[in-house]
């Protein structure tokens, strides 16, 4: 029996006792610098401590858990001798059972509402929409599961707990009801799939529709630990990059060179979009696996190094209208980095904004391009000598 | 065969003798032992040691997420050069998150778990000596061991260990200029983990060997328990699905160390230093690891659900509902764990339609995990349940299994993975699932077969304060993060203070990492449990629990060859309980149905003519006596 | 239903069976990494860009030679001739060796003037080194294994131990012998 001769070593004891000795030793003198040493004041004489303190409070629990033990026990051997039955655990952990039920209902009903009001808002682009309308069905379909099964688990415990005068149904299987429950969640899943697979195909569908206006591309390279943005100049194209040509003060690597679309692209320090345009985001990664995280527009992809890939979306609600929403005049939508990326990567971001078509022109008129002096001064020096050189670079691939 | 094959006397004799001749130094008795059972014996204590191990790590990065702006002295005391000033380092923090999340998936729920109770219960429950290899069985032990010290090991070297999560996708785990851990702690990672495969694949392959050659007269494969398909199906998806991540984890060596790129290409570091590879793809080692990795949360969830399938039919003394349902949908789980990888990388960029297949194996994955529960809750169903310490950790492995599984289909449809994807969505889902049901059906195991062990019994009562303080704990650290990850919370964060929406979280971090001590601590009763009950717990007898399996048939002591005399016949299934008509509620696999005619149903006789003729008479027999009463 | 639980005192079939399943681990690793090869190919649009040397032609032969030389030790053993099993023994160990000198020359030799690396920014190229480092650690455990059976051989030994040895030796020696066939149509496939 574990606890009798828990309580019963001697050494066990003098320990406790050391313990207790120590710590109201501690907590006498030291009522002023344990708070410090929590808060981590150098001038504490010990970092042990705070946690001496703690390791009591364990010694002291420990020391209360087995002497109820032996109470328990004790109990157990003076209703024997009576002549009584002693504690049916199986009763206590039937009712614990119930109890664990009910509180736990509760528990998760009252997260539901407390934590549950704290998720993002809907969503704030069109395709957006779509998943979240995918997201409320699932909700409901598994949380009817989740709250049935729990119920009956919980219940069967207590309804069928142990009782030597009866006997368990002898049931071993029973093949009507065993294909109505492999038939019933094949069902459901069914439908769950094939809402699914079209929404998905819907919103990795990125052909432009006939007729539509193109989107307007943007770029963003991840690197450690910093998003970079690119705009198209007044062409509307993006530039060819080479990685090659990354430097110091071409951060993207434009190829200045080899085309001519580069001239006008322009750097940003915030994703300025207009609000119901639909918007291709070219993604791209320099050095690491990053991942492009915009949840209030239910916008994720990967930016691979090597593997440019893109996404297209379209904002519904400009950050204005979300700051009077949300009652947040402060509120700003964010792209958040999503992959592990390495030690700042929580702390990888860049402020996007959704404003209207005229204030995004407005705001467009006013970015630099990333053909600044510095470049040009550079590529005129280039641009006589190292033609040789593309070429042998050419050639190496 | 005798002509009434209900009482098959037929007795092959043979020496009782079976070439063990073993006199045991310490050495070959306790340390390169080969027997199985003190290998599993190994095996637990070193899983539950690095339980333990991962478990401190852990607490060590909630103290950090709920005080993300608060020293604590103790830790510079203690971790030094990587909590400068008493607080973590940012890089540190994410070793932390990785080698806890390699050492609970593969060494505590990989090895601790199959590599317990496998080598355990396939001898015992099947009836065989030993295992198919003993010498492989203790090698497969040794490397098991030596991967856990380099892998713990690493902490001791200058830059830290790995930390680029316990996927260790490339190029951040292939540059060792990309991150602190991605120098030597990286490189004692893999070594680590090829040892760890080495380990694994030893062990499986002696599992499937021993199951499918090695079982006891009369023991065909619709007589074994659950237990044993689970364990033989787990080594089967070990054996198909750890050589490919060896060869993910070759190729990605050669990257590190011998300047190729299989998984790098078009690399600028620092802004400006440009790296010479080309051509390489780092989506190919996301797809060489999830062909594993998908698998591999199989591997660790199958023996939790064997283990749980086996104690709620023995607590409830009551069959096992379905318990063919019960093996085809293992058998589907693995068969279709192989082909939904895919849907670890639907935002990698990877082919759209390619997602969408993903899409639908992955949610018709989820209908035989489903039928598992629900035959679970059909075993409980009028049953006369008894509370052991184990058959609470199987019932919290059910309801933990219902409320991870339930999220799975959130994350499996790829629509709504596009936001949760890397979330604390995510942790939420496979924290329960995996990391709370698994964890729950290897201690229900524990609780169990602790008899069989070590020949004694572990403290209920104690068994009961452990549960309940681990089961509520459980859901309280895990149940409010599936709402931050509602609210885009990403996982992999070394703080939540850099951004405003992130910090009205921090409460309920608070609160979490508070649940997570309480859980932790608890523990301790666990350990105690299990120390003390080793040397000075009650005597088991034979049969502690009632139970039917050939494992309660063996002697209390262990010997080498596990039966003193020769390999007991199997007659039944393993799952007579409560059969009306019988004397006990429990019928051993090893009684014969000549002895169990009153309680015999014509079922039990399906491939036996002679048998069912000779029930069909003593029915008869029966029928006229009472008439005649 | 055999009887299964009649005691086979060494396990020698438990232990085939081992010997079988680890054939098919082995297996698995090898098709993971022509999987990566297609994969990363078809990423990157070609195959190795390269004609494979000839000497591969050369080795394929030596090893199925040595397979044959291998199945006649077999048949030796089955048939308790014990000089001839030796003979054959020795025979295929040989070749094994010439096999790994082959490759050997190959990877270490001859790719390299062709102007193939194993550093190299096509990796498909660095696949073919890959392939043949990871058949040779075959080849060696293989050519141990053979020597030990030889060793073994020359030992009083039951018959039953003796054929064992070569079974499980001779599992093994196929299976490298096939996978190295399956490695080299793999690679003459995707030349281009
Ligand atoms: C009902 C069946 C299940 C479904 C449909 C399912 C689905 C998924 C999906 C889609 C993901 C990827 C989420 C993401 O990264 O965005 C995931 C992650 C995960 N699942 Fe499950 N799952 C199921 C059951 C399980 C089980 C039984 C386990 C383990 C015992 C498990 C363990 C994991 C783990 C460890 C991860 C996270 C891997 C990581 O990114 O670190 N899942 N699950
Ligand atoms: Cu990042
Ligand atoms: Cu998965």
């Amino acid at each position: 029996m574990g606890f009798k001769s828990l309580i019963s070593s001697k050494k066990m004891l003098s320990l406790v006792a050391a313990f207790l000795l120590l710590g109201t030793n501690l907590l006498m003198a030291q009522e002023a610098p344990a708070a410090a040493a929590a808060t981590g004041d150098a001038a504490t004489p010990s970092v042990w401590l705070g946690p001496a303190y703690y390791i009591l409070l364990f010694a002291v629990v420990c020391f209360a858990i087995g002497i109820v033990g032996k109470i328990l026990r004790v109990y157990d051997l003076s209703q024997q001798i009576q002549g009584k039955k002693p504690i049916n655990w199986h009763n206590v952990m039937g009712v614990l059972c119930l109890i664990f039920l009910v509180a736990g209902m509760y528990g998760a009903y009252w997260s539901f509402t407390v934590h549950g009001s704290m998720i993002l808002p809907g969503a704030a682009s069109v395709h957006g929409k779509k998943i979240d309308q995918m997201f409320w069905t699932t909700t409901v379909l598994t949380m009817i599961v989740f709250v049935i099964t729990q119920i009956l688990l919980f219940t069967f415990l207590f309804r069928y707990r142990y009782n030597a005068k009866r006997r368990a149904h002898f049931l071993p299987h029973d093949n009507t009801i065993e294909k109505v429950w492999t038939i019933a969640p094949a069902i459901v899943l069914t439908i769950l799939v094939i809402f699914g697979f079209f929404t998905w195909q819907q919103i990795t569908n990125t052909v432009d529709a006939k007729g539509e206006t193109a989107s307007i591309d943007v770029d963003i390279t991840g690197h450690q630990f910093a998003w970079e943005l690119r705009y198209p100049g007044t062409d509307g194209k993006l530039g060819k990059t080479n990685y090659k040509l990354v430097t110091g003060t071409n951060k993207l690597g434009l190829d200045f060179a080899v085309d001519k679309n580069t001239y006008d692209d322009l750097q940003a320090d915030t994703m300025v979009l207009p609000v119901n345009k639909s918007i291709r985001l070219n993604i791209h990664a320099q050095d690491v696996i990053h991942s492009v995280y915009m949840p209030h527009f239910r916008v994720q992809l990967n930016a691979v190094p090597g593997l440019p890939t893109y996404f297209k979306f379209t904002p519904t609600v400009t950050t204005a209208e979300m700051r009077r929403q949300e009652g947040d005049p402060t509120f700003e939508y964010l792209v958040y980095c999503n992959k592990i990326c390495g030690g700042a990567h929580y702390n990888m971001k860049k402020v996007v904004r959704i404003v209207s078509e005229a204030e995004y022109q407005a705001w467009l008129a006013t970015q630099k391009p990333y053909m600044t002096d510095q470049v040009k001064k550079d590529l005129k020096f280039a641009e006589t000598k190292p033609a040789a050189k593309e070429n042998r670079l050419a050639l190496n691939n | 065969m005798s002509t009434l094959a209900v009482h098959d006397h037929e007795v092959a004799h043979h020496d009782e003798d079976h070439g063990h001749h073993h006199h045991d130094t310490f050495l070959s008795k306790y340390i390169f032992s080969q027997d199985h059972k003190m290998i599993a014996k190994q095996f637990l204590v070193t899983g539950i040691t690095m339980a333990v191990i991962a478990m401190i790590l852990s607490i060590l990065f909630r103290i950090q997420l709920a005080y993300p702006d608060k020293a604590f002295p103790l830790l510079e005391t203690l971790l030094g050069r990587f909590a400068p000033g008493g607080r973590l380092d940012a890089n540190f923090y994410l070793a932390l998150v990785t080698i806890h999340g390699t050492i609970m998936v593969f060494f505590v729920l990989t090895a601790g778990l199959s590599g317990t109770f496998s080598n355990l219960l396939i001898p015992l429950q099947v009836g065989a000596r030993d295992m198919a290899s003993p010498f492989m069985n203790m090698l497969s032990y040794w490397f098991f061991f030596l991967a856990s010290v380099i892998m713990l090991s690493s902490f001791l070297v200058q830059k830290g260990p790995a930390s680029g999560g316990w996927t260790i996708y490339p190029p951040l785990s292939a540059m060792p200029k990309a991150m602190p851990g991605s120098e030597m702690g990286m490189t004692l990672w893999l070594i680590s983990m090829v040892l760890f495969i080495a380990s694994s694949l030893m062990g499986a392959i002696n599992y499937v060997s021993t199951v499918l050659n090695m079982r006891t007269k009369g023991m065909d494969l619709w007589k074994m328990p659950l237990t044993i398909w689970a364990f033989f199906l787990t080594a089967i998806l070990g054996i198909l699905a750890f050589p490919v991540l060896v060869a993910g984890v070759v190729l990605l060596i050669f990257d590190r160390s011998f300047g190729t790129s299989f998984y790098l290409s078009e690399i600028v570091l620092g802004g400006s230093s440009v790296q010479p590879f080309e051509g390489g793809s780092p989506i190919l080692f996301q797809h060489l690891f999830w062909f594993l990795g998908h698998p591999e949360v199989y591997i660790v969830i199958m023996p939790a659900m064997g283990i749980s399938s086996e104690v709620m039919s023995v607590n409830s003394r009551k069959p096992i509902f379905g318990y063919h349902a019960m093996v085809y949908s293992l058998i589907g789980i693995t068969v279709l764990s192989f082909i939904v990888w895919g849907h670890h990388m639907f935002v990698t960029g990877m082919n759209p339609f390619l997602g969408g297949v993903f899409m639908i194996t992955t949610l018709i994955i989820a209908v035989p995990s489903a039928v598992k529960t629900f035959n679970w809750l059909a075993t409980l169903w009028r049953g006369n349940i008894r509370f052991s310490a184990a058959m609470l950790f199987a019932i919290g492995m059910v309801s933990f299994f219902i409320s991870g599984g339930l999220t799975g289909i959130f994350l499996g449809n790829a629509t709504l993975d596009i936001n949760l994807h890397d979330t604390y969505f995510v942790v939420a889902h496979f924290h329960l699932v995996m990391g709370s049901a698994a964890i729950f059906g290897m201690l229900a195991g524990v609780y169990h077969w602790f008899p069989k062990m070590y020949g004694r019994m572990m403290n209920e009562r104690l068994g009961y304060l452990h549960f309940w303080i681990t089961f509520i704990g459980a859901y309280l650290v895990f149940f409010p993060m599936h709402f931050m990850g509602l609210d885009g919370v990403p996982r992999r964060y070394y703080a939540f203070t850099e951004f405003e929406s992130m910090k009205r979280w921090l409460s309920v971090n608070t609160f979490v990492t508070w649940a997570a001590i309480m859980a932790a601590v608890a523990q301790f009763a666990f350990l105690f449990n299990f120390i003390y009950s080793i040397f000075w717990g009650k005597k088991a007898t034979q049969n502690p629990w009632e139970a039917n399996t050939m494992e309660w048939t063996a002697p209390v002591e262990h010997i080498h060859g596990n039966w003193p005399g020769e390999i007991p016949t199997v007659y039944r299934w393993p799952y007579d309980y409560s059969k009306p008509g019988a004397d006990e509620d429990y019928i051993p696999q090893t009684v014969p149905l000549s002895q169990t005619m009153s309680s015999n149903l014509p079922h039990d006789f399906e491939d036996n003519p002679a048998g069912l003729e000779a029930y069909a008479k003593w029915a008869e027999a029966q029928k006229k006596s009472d008439e005649v009463k | 239903m055999a009887k299964i639980e009649q005691e086979d005192k060494y396990q020698f079939a438990p232990k085939k069976f081992n010997m079988w399943v680890f054939v098919f681990t082995s297996f698995m690793f090898f098709a993971a990494l022509t999987s990566g090869f297609i994969v990363y190919a078809g990423g990157h649009g070609t195959g190795m860009d390269m004609k494979l040397p000839a000497i591969f032609t050369y080795s394929t032969v030596v090893i199925v030679l040595s397979s044959i030389s291998m199945f006649m030790a077999s048949r030796a053993a089955r048939q308790v001739q014990l000089g001839q099993q030796r003979l054959f023994l020795i025979i295929t160990i040989a070749l094994g060796v010439a096999f790994f000198a082959l490759q050997t020359y190959a990877w270490l030799i001859l790719l390299p003037g062709m102007g193939v690396y194993f550093s190299n920014p096509n990796a498909s190229q660095s696949f073919v080194y890959v392939f043949i480092w990871m058949h040779l650690l075959h080849i060696l455990a293989g050519v141990l294994l053979l020597a030990n059976t030889l060793w073994g051989s020359y030992k009083e030994r039951p018959q039953a131990k003796n054929l064992f040895g070569m079974q499980m030796s001779s599992i093994f020696w196929h299976f490298v012998d096939i996978i190295w066939i399956y490695l080299y149509v793999f690679l003459l496939l995707n030349q281009y």
